[in-house]
This record gives structure tokens, sequence and C-alpha cells, in this order.
């Protein structure tokens, strides 16, 4: 626990001296819980190793590879084993920090502050000799100018979400878009107005994504679809659209304060978040995220997304939909009491989940207490009851559980408990959570299995997260909700 | 004739008290350790330089310890201590070797001959003689120091309240506040041996701010008028001082309360004001405030209370106090923090308009402190003291002013029992001897002309002189005594006591090359970083000697080193056993810089330049049998090795290995499982590489060679950007920044252009270039590590494919340089353009047609030609003409 003395150090040193001191936010309380299901595995760091994990990677040997802020790349043997017997090789070091590794036709492609690098060991020592530099087109030249880096995508690209100068303004070129990089060194700038992105890859349709941080023209952290020709919000990085052939900028900039929904009518090329994460309930920087395709090897989450949350040291779970062509979806809590600030996720072949990362002394708290950690989660087999996903119908949701529901439980209306609101889409620092609405539960149905129920909702707002309660859901096996919460961004309500 | 008898030494400890109280010379040597009476006359002798009145052939009168040197008195030392010292010696300074050489006077000549030899030593510079205050938080820091890095081997511990606890066994510091200033003393610890040629003051080598602290505490009573006394917190200050994050970080005095008195105050911060204020008359007063939180009292009494807060901004506040005229204690605490933070007081009371308070109202005291006035030298004054001064015989030990001497009797004809040694009061000096101490010196006498010691006795002399077994053990001999232990201290427990006390020199000529005692005795040389007590220096003509006898007396069995038939495979070995899948040894030892996890035990890397090999054998067999509570185990216990499997498990191969391969030094091969985490980034027998912001712009790439050369490339703009020698570079995430020295830095912009015109600008990036370099053609592709780990950058200009390779080539004496090789291909021949070399404010060209580029010498290794673009600064270009395919451009970089 980050003691609120420290807090308030890193807020008069480093921001201003003027904000009001907070805590990090109340703790779901349910670790305890979750630990029956999914247990934390701790993988020990050799004291020689300087590690600070930033981004990690899977072998075709199944052995796992990080990469780290010093520049270094290890690949680790046994880290999957139970317990844990790793054993650290240095494949490649001496480069910027890394936050993107991707390992395709036996060389591992790095994204890095200055650049995306394609590393290969060409000697067969296993100690890397050829850094071949793919593309560093995009400006860097000034602090927190960050750089994240996607896995390989269907066409070979690597995608890279830049962060702006200092985290607000655009000074060097392209700080603020998201670009691709072709294998043969093409790069490709996508869209603007990203902020302080975070890590970047697909959902389970292969539309590619990438995390985004509270502050200014972000109410709160928000999933973002990296739409081709698409702007995402900030309008900072306007002025590299006349280095972009064929894209042409958005005719009008968004007016501030205002809404994402009445904006959006305003600027056409203007993509809404895809998922948003009330601030501090949903953590509160999101950092690296990765699609669950273990074919049910860690429970009932297939093709969903896991984010690792840097200051409240948590892992997340989000679901996408598309609707009338848009993204948008879920998240909900699903582990907490991690040991470290998360900067990165990864699924092991055996189905589990590595989350690591570190802290740093001064520049921004965190809740977990270890300098640094690589972590593993792994899923016991047991079945948790959890609300799986919720989708969106034109008069209301479906909620799918892991488990048969309670049909007296949940025939209940007063056991959903539905409230709305948004963020002011704004040029401030985050939002407060506002134009609240309590939308009428109508009815609801579970389905005949008891695997999901329908609910009807008098009132969807568009451009609202919806933010459901399931207050006393139960199990048939008599069994409650895990995490009884979730938060669904409505971007679109279906026609049909 | 054995000089140091072990039995009693201990004996001597405990008879050391009855010193107690007796303003006898004490020499802090002879005081610490008992040792045979004949040498601790022939010291006595030295100590008091005896031979400066008594001239002596002996070779023990060159020996003789040198007075200080008086030329700079006025500027050192307060005129006051200067007079009243020379008055009365024994009682200003007791257990000084200076002799009262006015007893004989009575008590008015006496005074009239100590101020007129003042007058007189004032009168030979400009003296710059000043008080300044003590800062306390300085002293507090001072003490730790001066109890932990040495001076309390010879000087008396303190305790809390400065009194000395072990005067009678100290060399003496007499009251030092009246003495000297801040300034003059931390000049004196700086460079002691300018003022004492004689080393028995060592150098202390005190690094930092160590001497400004040291002096600050030893001057800790020094008064000195003024207004006001402050000291200065950093810190989160806004949780109150007691908050552990915040410290003391300066104090002393200042004028007034306006911040701006204290310079410069950043934010975060916090002052404690504390003085006296001098009313004129009775009444009510008001205090009015604006800061952001603090505390005022007046008289003891608090008037005004406000919590400091880092979220607001400063406030108005107010408080009335009752007041009797005259000087009244007032106490202010001010916390600088929180928005637009600020700070004034003002006061109003009876015929008092509201105003700050001038400092003319103010003192750091109650009663009045007496201002330090320099003395005028009076000139009829210092011309009788210059005639007292030689008439005395103060010249004959003070010689550095070159003024007559007196002799005395010479040395052969003195005898026991009279003059100096009679203990009566004559017209000779008091040298302050007590019984024992004259007993020695009788003794002593009628052979000490024909005394000849040996080298066994002339190391014991010399240890004993300089009080090297103060701190240091020698075959059951000195080390530190029990009293003074706890003052040892280290910054690696988990080393015990050889993490905290100074090594025994217990067979020290057999262990050391002869290099290596002289790098540690003479120059300042250290290994154990961990010990928080310096090694003294004093001075090579004082105890030089040493580094000979030591190597001839020292001896140990002769160990029969094995034959190697093999030299790599034994380094091999030796590389084996030092890692991780071996003995380990960097699990406990350093290596070439990079801390170990545990202990943090010796650096390894230049164990071979310190150590003789006899003694690596002898003691890798059996550490225990040099240090009875040695950590470091054994490898081959009863002479079988723990790893059998390693040149056929033969122990003396084995030691032999792990010498041949520690040999390599830095430039071994780096052991396997050698930690990481230092931010020092090392170079081995392979290249290193670091990349990132810092010393090349923000797409840097550091290069550290193994022949220790260094360079600094931009990846942004292709261009080399900075060379150095030594130390590689510190890195911190994705950061690095050079270290080393001999910089060689080149201009900025990219290396290759074809320029218009001459009149033309050599092309870089500005901040809104922002396609630049890529809009000139270029591309940086990466680079490629070679066998040695070493790049070859990889870019391209235009049509043009650039191979950078640079290669560090050895020389057999000196540096090495660099040997930079450019391979260009094209498709097609390339109109000319230009390579720019460098630039400089001062370019020369030599007959063979290398450029000399203020400290870089540039040769062209193939067959180019460049020119001297003149400027401002001049460049170096060199035009290339491509043929279609491949070709080359060397370069030479030496500096």
């Amino acid at each position: 626990m980050v003691s609120s003395r420290t807090f308030m150090g890193l807020l008069a040193l480093a921001i201003s001296p003027l904000l009001p001191a907070e805590e990090l936010g109340e703790m779901w309380g349910t670790a305890a819980e979750e630990a029956k299901y999914y247990p934390v595995v701790n993988i020990p760091i050799p004291p020689e190793v300087p590690m600070r994990p930033g981004s990690f990677e899977i072998l075709p040997d199944g052995r796992l590879a990080v990469g780290t802020r010093r520049g270094d790349i290890y690949f680790i043997e046994g880290a999957f084993e139970n317990p844990p017997i790793p054993k650290y090789h240095l494949f490649a070091s001496g480069q910027d920090e890394i936050f993107g590794l991707s390992w395709k036709d036996g060389a591992m492609t790095v994204t890095q502050f200055g650049e995306v690098t394609r590393i290969s060991d060409l000697d067969g020592d296993e100690v890397a000799d050829r850094y071949e530099t793919l593309s560093n087109n995009w400006g860097y030249a000034e602090g927190h100018e960050f750089a994240f880096g996607s896995k390989h995508d269907p066409e070979g690209n690597i995608w890279v979400a830049l962060g702006l100068s200092g985290s607000y303004k655009s000074n060097n070129l392209f700080r603020g878009w998201a670009v691709k990089v072709t294998p043969e060194g093409k790069m490709i700038p996508v869209c603007s107005g990203l902020r302080s992105p975070g890590g970047v890859g697909p959902n389970a349709e292969g539309a590619m994504l990438c995390i985004e941080s509270q502050g200014p023209w972000n109410g709160s952290c928000s999933l973002k679809h990296l739409k081709p020709g698409g702007f995402l919000g900030h309008p900072a990085s306007y002025n590299w659209y006349p280095f972009v052939p064929g894209m042409e900028a958005p005719s009008v900039e968004p007016n501030s304060p205002s809404r994402l929904q009445v904006e959006k009518k305003r600027v056409k090329e203007l993509v809404p978040p895809v998922v948003r994460f009330p601030y501090i309930k949903m953590g509160r920087s999101i950092s690296g995220f990765r699609l669950n395709q273990t074919g049910g090897k860690f429970g009932p989450f297939e093709n969903q997304i896991f984010l690792g949350d840097y200051t409240l040291s948590v892992i997340l779970r989000a679901t996408t939909e598309q609707i009338n062509g848009v993204w948008q979806g879920a998240c909900y809590p699903f582990r907490e009491g991690l040991a470290t600030g998360i900067m990165n996720v990864e699924f092991s072949p055996e189905g589990q989940l590595i989350a690591g990362g570190f802290t740093t002394n001064r520049q921004w708290p965190v809740r977990g207490p270890e300098p640094f950690a690589i972590q593993r989660i792994d899923w016991n087999g047991v079945m948790p009851f959890e609300i799986r996903e919720i989708n969106i119908r034109k008069d209301g949701f479906v909620i799918h559980f892991t488990k048969p529901v309670d049909e007296v439980v949940a025939s209940r209306t007063e056991t959903y408990d539905v409230t709305t609101y948004t963020h002011n889409y704004a040029a401030g620092y985050g939002s407060p959570e506002v134009d609240h609405t309590t939308p009428r539960v109508s009815s609801v149905v579970p389905a005949r299995d008891g695997l999901s129920v329908r609910i009807f909702l008098e009132g969807i707002v568009e451009g609202h997260i919806h933010d459901f309660t399931l207050v006393g859901m139960k199990a048939e096996d008599g069994t409650l909700l895990l995490h009884d919460k979730a938060y669904y961004t409505v971007n679109e309500i279906p026609k049909e | 004739m054995n000089f140091v008898s072990p039995i009693i030494f201990g004996i001597g400890l405990l008879l050391s008290a009855p010193f107690a109280g007796v303003a006898q010379p004490i020499i802090s040597g002879l005081a610490s350790s008992e040792l045979d009476s004949n040498l601790k006359g022939l010291i006595l002798l030295e100590e008091m330089n005896c031979v400066a009145c008594h001239s002596s052939d002996a070779p023990f009168a060159i020996r003789s310890k040198k007075a200080p040197r008086l030329s700079e008195i006025g500027s050192r030392l307060n005129p006051a201590y200067i007079e009243s010292f020379i008055r009365d010696p024994h009682g200003t300074k007791p257990g000084t070797t200076m002799p009262d050489l006015l007893h004989a006077l009575d008590a008015a000549k006496r005074d009239e001959a100590a101020k007129a030899i003042t007058h007189f030593l004032l009168s030979l510079k400009p003296n710059q003689f000043s008080l300044q205050p003590p800062d306390h938080v300085a002293a507090k820091e001072g003490e730790r120091l001066f109890h932990s890095r040495g001076c309390v081997a010879c000087h008396s511990p303190r305790d809390e309240a400065g009194e000395e606890m072990l005067r009678e066994t100290s060399a003496p510091l007499g009251a030092l506040a009246g003495k000297y200033s801040v300034r003059s003393l931390i000049e004196f610890l700086r460079n002691p041996h300018a003022v004492r040629p004689s080393g028995r003051m060592p150098d202390m080598r005190l690094q930092g701010r160590d001497a400004e602290r040291i002096a600050h505490y030893l001057l800790k009573d020094t008064r000195v008028p003024g207004p006001l006394a402050y000291t200065l917190y950093r810190g989160q200050v806004w949780e109150g001082l007691d908050s552990d994050t915040v410290a003391a970080e300066r104090a002393g005095q200042v004028r007034n309360f306006a911040l701006e008195s204290l310079g410069k105050i950043q934010h975060q911060t916090a002052i404690t004001y504390e003085g006296w204020v001098n009313l004129p008359r009775p009444g009510s007063y008001t205090f009015f405030l604006e800061m952001n939180g603090g505390s005022l009292a007046l008289n003891g009494k608090e008037i005004v209370r406000e919590q400091p807060s880092n979220r607001r901004g400063p406030k108005e506040l107010k408080g009335t106090a009752e007041l009797q005229a005259g000087r009244r204690k007032i106490e202010l605490t001010y916390f600088h923090t929180g928005r637009e933070p600020r700070f004034s007081l003002e006061m109003e009371g009876p015929e008092f308009e509201r105003q700050a308070i001038p400092p003319a109202m103010l003192s750091v005291s109650e009663e009045p402190i007496a201002a330090f006035e320099p003395v005028q030298v009076d000139a009829d004054l210092a011309a009788r003291g210059q005639i007292h001064f030689t008439k005395l015989g103060c010249a004959n030990c003070h010689d550095d002013l070159q003024l007559e001497s007196v002799p005395g009797p010479a040395f052969s004809s003195l005898a026991s029992g009279r003059g100096c040694l009679s203990g009566e009061n004559g017209p000779w000096p008091d040298l302050g001897l007590d019984v024992e101490q004259r007993n020695w010196i009788s003794e002593v006498l009628p052979q000490v002309e024909a005394l000849r010691l040996d080298d066994r006795q002339q190391i014991a002399r010399t240890m004993v002189t300089f009080n090297c077994i103060g701190c240091h053990d020698r075959t059951g001999v000195g080390g530190i005594a029990p009293e003074r232990d706890r003052y040892f201290t280290g910054t690696k427990p988990e080393l015990g006591n050889q993490g905290r006390l100074p090594p025994t020199l217990s067979h020290v000529g057999a262990k050391l090359k002869p290099e290596w005692i002289t790098e540690v005795l003479l120059r300042g040389g250290r290994q154990r970083d961990y010990l928080e007590a310096n090694m003294p220096q004093y001075g090579e003509k004082n105890v030089g000697h040493l580094v000979e006898l030591l190597g001839r007396v020292d001896t140990l069995e002769e160990v029969i080193l094995p034959k190697v038939s093999n030299i790599r495979e034994s380094k091999d070995a030796g590389y084996e056993m030092i890692g991780a899948d071996g003995f380990s040894c960097i699990a406990c030892h350093d290596y070439n810089g990079q801390k170990a996890g545990g202990a943090g035990a010796l650096d390894l890397v230049n164990v071979t330049d310190r150590l003789r090999k006899n003694w690596f054998h002898l003691y890798m067999r059996d550490p225990q049998r040099f240090h009875a509570t040695v950590i470091m185990p054994s490898y081959w216990p009863g002479g079988q090795s723990i790893r059998p499997n390693l040149l056929e498990g033969d122990p003396a191969q084995q030691i032999e290995a792990l010498w041949n391969y520690l040999e390599d030094g830095p430039r071994a091969k780096k052991p396997k499982g050698l930690s990481r985490q230092s931010n020092e980034l090392r170079v081995s027998d392979v290249a290193e590489i670091c990349r990132g912001r810092g010393t090349a712009g923000f797409r840097g790439i550091g290069v550290g060679y193994p022949e220790r050369l260094n360079l600094a490339f931009d990846s942004e703009e292709m261009a080399l950007r900075l060379l150095w020698k030594g130390a590689f570079a510190n890195v911190n995430h994705g950061s690095f920044q050079a270290r080393g020295g001999d910089r060689v830095s080149f201009p900025p912009g990219i290396p290759f252009h074809r320029l218009e015109s001459m009149d033309d600008s050599w092309p870089y990036k500005g901040k809104t270039d922002f396609t630049f370099p890529q809009d000139q053609g270029y591309q940086f592709l990466g680079y490629e590590l070679d066998e040695l780990r070493r790049p070859t950058f990889r870019y391209r200009y235009g049509e043009v494919s650039v191979e950078d390779f640079f290669e560090d080539v050895p020389e057999e004496n000196g540096w090495a340089w660099f040997r930079r090789t450019f391979q260009f291909e094209t498709p097609r021949a390339q109109e000319m353009f230009y390579f720019r070399a460098s630039s400089g404010t001062k370019i020369t060209r030599t007959p063979d047609g290398s450029f000399v580029i203020d400290q870089l010498e540039l040769r062209i290794g193939s067959s180019h030609e460049g020119l001297v673009r003149e400027g401002d600064p001049a460049e170096v270009l060199i035009p290339l003409t491509l043929p279609e395919g491949r070709s080359q451009l060397i370069l030479e970089y030496r500096w």
C-alpha cells in the first residue's frame, strides 16, 4: 500500500501542489474469494537481473520472453511450471525502453521508444547480433513520448501508439497518432487523437484497439478503436495531417466542454471509446492488455480482453461488440492484489495469465508493494460464478453468466440495479461522472438454461456508461456472484 | 634488540591512564602502545626535534619532525591564540611538543615578548583571518565524520558535549574555536602538509564536503555576532519539521527575516529563525505575518501558529504579545510550501510603526558577542618580535622563515640530567617532559648517535612515529585500541570486522606488490571502499621508505607454482570457477565495479595488480591462516578441490587458473551470473551498447569498446556525436550518460551532403524540421555486431547504402585509437558530395595530410583528400565521388 505521504510528495513535486490529496481508491475486497479460482503465483527474479518488465511474448519453444525498461530482452525457461523454476537467459540488451515484443519468422520485433526493431541471432549462439531498424520515422525528442507496440497483425504489421509530448502537446511528428510499420519498414499513419496510450492489440474479431489514459479530452481510461482515418478524441495531434498523403484533417475541432455523443455528430471522424473504465472503480492507469484465446484453459472467458492496471495493481476484463458499425462493450472486475504496478500481460501456452511490471519511486503511486515483479494467474479449474458478458439489445441487455442462475433471484427486477452516466468531453484533465439517470428495469427473463438473463430497460442512454449492480444474484448452486459489477459503454443502440 | 614487545602491549594500555592531568608532550603512537624504552627515547628525540638546537650527523637527525611553517600564520590562526600559545604553550595546548621558550622571563617580559613575536608573525604577510559562524547542520554531520573517518585513531573522540574523552592518550588539539576560523581550518584540513611538512598530521583525503563539515564540528563553539540565526530544512515540509522526509540542509546567520537574504529558496523548504529583538519600550507588540504556515513565539510564548498545507496559498496572520523593553527572544518557523509561497513579518508597537524589524534591532544572542577585530600590526613591536624570535631560538625549529638560528651545545656533548633534561627551570627551553620521558631520552642518549636501526626496527619506528599502529595490527602489535574500536565502522555489516577495521599489516610485504603498497601509501589508492575510515597520506619523504623495507622484511614460504601447459585452458577453467556455475566468487565479491548481490567483498578485477602470486596461492589454500575470523571459505579443504572435474581437481592448477583468468583484469570474459543491477555499464572483453536519450540526443547509441574507447552515435542523424576514453556509461531505463574523460564532441548534423555553395550551412535537424533527415534521403537501418559485439551501423543516403564500422585499435604504449571504415554501395556512380568529418575552432593540416581539430587528430587512411572549410567553426570536409558498386573511406581518430 502506498502511503498518502508518498502520493502527496508525488503531487507536490511532479504535478502540482494544488490537487487534492486522495487515496488510491477503495479495493474491491474480493481478493480472497478470487484466489479460490484464480491463484496468483510469483515467478522469482534472481538478484543479479535488473528486471523492470514492460512487455511479454511467448517463444515458439514455449519460453517466456520479457522486454524491459532498461532495454534488455530475457528468455525465461520454466516460468510456467508448478512451482516456477525460472532460468533467465539474456538474449538482447542495450535498447531503449521496450514496450512491445512480437516473435515472428525467427526474429523478435521490438517496439522501443525510438523505433521498431527486428532483432535476430545470426550465428546461433542464442544472443542477438543483428538489430534491424524497421522504422524510426516518428518524432522522438521530448519526455513522455512513449511508444507502445502490438504483436504482428495478420499482414505482419506492428501497430504503434505514440504518446503526446510531455503527455499534453504534440510537438514532434505523429505524437498522438497510431501508426503501423510494415515488414518492409514502411510507416503508415493510421489515426490521430491519442493522448497517453498504453498497450495495443486486437479484439477477437481483429479490430485493433489501444488503451488510453484519463486526462485532457479523456474523462476516464478507455479502450479505443484504432480506426484508419479516425480521430480518437484529443485534438493536439491535428497538426500532422499535412504529413499524411491522402488523409484530410477533420474540418472542425471538438468543442470544450461538451459530450462525446454531441461532438461525434459534429466531428465525423471522431471514434468514441469502445469501452470506458469508470475511474478508480475500474482502474486508474490501465496499461497492457491481451486477448484470451487459450481454448478454455483460462476458464469461461474465451475471446475476452484482459487488462492490467498500473496504479491499482489489478487485472480487469473487457468484452466488445460492433453495433451499427461502431465498436462498444463492457468491462468487469477480475483479479486484485497483484504485487506491483502492472505494465503488461500475456497468456502462456498453458493458459496462464502472465502479469508483470514495476513501480517507480517518484513518478506515480502504485498499490502493489514490490518494486518489480512477474506473476502468473492460474485458473485452477473451479468455475467461478461471474457475469461472463453483457450484450446490448435495442430495448435492454442480455447478461450472460458462467453458471446457471437461481431462477427465483434472477427473475426479480430488483436484482438488477442499473444507473447511467457519462463524462465531460473537454480539454480539462479527466472528468467526474455526469448526467446521471436511472432507467427502469421493466422486466427480466432468465433463459431456459439459466446461463443468461434478458433484461428490458426503459431509457437506455446513448453515450452513457450503464453501471450494473446485481444485488444478491445467486447461482443455482447457491453461490453469490464473485463480482456483482459490470459497466457497459453504449455508443450505439441497435436499431433492431 | 626487539623494540616491540607484544606481551606488555596490553599492559601498556592499562597503564596509560596515569598520564592524566599532566601537560607533557603527547606522541599518539607512543601513548597508544608499549615499546622498548630505547625506541621511545629515540622517537621522542625525533618528535621534539632536539637536533634543531643540538646538531648531529646521526641518521635520526634528518628524520626529526619539523615545526609548522609560519609564513601564512596570520591568515590561518586567531592572533589572540598565537599570542597565548607563545606565552604559555603547555597551558594553551596541553600535550603540545612546542617548548616554552619564555618560561625563564618574568610575567611582564613574557607578555611583552609574546605580543612582540605575535606582531612579528602577523607582519610577515597581509592577513586574511576572520571568523565565520559555524553551521550546526554541517557540524552534526561533521561529528559523525570526525568519529568515523579515522581522526579519532590519533585524536580524542568527543562526547555529546564536545568534551574529549581520551585526552591523555591522544594527539592534542587544544581549544580550536579560539584558534582557527571555519575557513582556515577547512584549508588546513585539505592540505595539512603545506603547514606541517613532516606529515604527523596526515592528509586524510577528505572528499566532497567532509573537510568543511568536520571544520564546522570542531569549531561549533565559535561565537560570532550577527542579527539572526537560521536553520533551513528541505523535504515534505508541510508534514512538519519532525517528518522523516524533512532534513536540515544548512544553518548560519542572516541579516533579517527577508527571504532574499537566504539566497534562492526552493519550493518545499522550511526555515526556523532564532534571535533576540531589542525593544526600545515596553508595551503591546503586534506581529503581522504573511505565510503558508509556521509559528511565532516571543519570550518563549507562542503567539501565532498555522498548520502548513501544500494545497493552498499563504495566509495573513497576526499575534500580539505584551513585552518588556530590552532584548526579547524571538523564534519563528516558516514553511515555504503551497501555492505562490511568500513570507513577510512586520512588527508594530509603542512608538514603532508597522514595519519589518530592522537588522539593527536584532541579535543572535541575549548578551552581546564581541566582534573579531584584526590586530593592527605595530611595526616597532614587530621589529622587536623578530629579535625575540631569533634570539629565543624559535627559528631553530621554525626554519621556513630562514632566520638566524641559535645553536645549542652539540648533540654529542649532551648528558642526561642537564639542561632540558634536568627537569628544572633554567635558560633552556621548557619541553614539558615528564620524568618518564626524560628517562627514556636519558637512557638512549649515550648510544643514540651510533644507533643503526635494522630493517625491522626502522619499520617499527616509522609505524609508531606516524601511529600506523593506531589502526593497523602487525604481527600482534598495534591495532585499534579497545576504547577506540567502536568508532571504526563500515557500510557492509555482512563483512563482519573485516568490513569495518583497517586491514592487518602482518606479512603485508609478502602479500602486496610494491606498486600497490606505493599506491595506497603515497597516492591515495584505495580498495576497501566499505571502510568508513580513510587511509591517511603522510607524504612520500616521510613514509616512502616503508615500501622497500616491507618487501625486504616480510617473507613467507615459496609455493611451487604449477606448470601450465595450456594457458587458454587454464583461463577458461578460471572463468568457470569464478562464475555462478563454479565457486561463485562473484556471489560475495564485487567484480569490475558490478556490485555482488550479497556481501560486497573486495572487487576481484584488479586482484593480480595488487597481490603477489605466491601469497595468492597460500591464501586461497587456507584463508584462515591469515585471518582467524575470515568469512571466505576454503575451496580446497584438506587439499581436495570441491570441483574435482576441473583441471583434474588439482588445487595448485585451479588456483593458478583463477590467477591466470584474473590477470586479464577488466578485459577478462565477464563471469557467469554477474549482476547487471548497477547503473554503471562496464565493458569487459566485448563491446557494450546502450541506447536512448542522453549523450547523443534521444535516439543515441552508446558503444563502449574493449580497448577502453567509447563513442556515441546519433541514429536520428546517423552521425558520430562524441568520443571519450575510460569508463563507459551510466544507464537508467532508456537513457545513458557518458562517463570517462578525454571527450571529443562533433557538431550536430548529417554526415554526407551535397553543398550547393561553399557558403551554405551544413544541415542539421532543427526543432521544426519534422521530417529531417529522411527528407535528405537518409534512413537508419540498424546495426550488426561482430564477434567482439562491435556494431556496424547501417543506413542509407539516397541511393547509397552505407556501412559504418569503428574498430578500436590497440597501441603498444598508450591509448588505443579508432579506425572508422565506411563501406559504400551504390547502383550507379555518384556525383561528388562531402563527408563532414568534424568541426572545430582550431584546425591545422599536417604535412602528411592529417588534420588536427582541437584535441582530435584525424588521418585519412584511404586515398581521399580532405579540405578545411573556413568558418566559425571551421570544418574538415572530405569530397567523395563514388563509383558504381562498392567503395571505401577509411579514417583514423586519435585523441
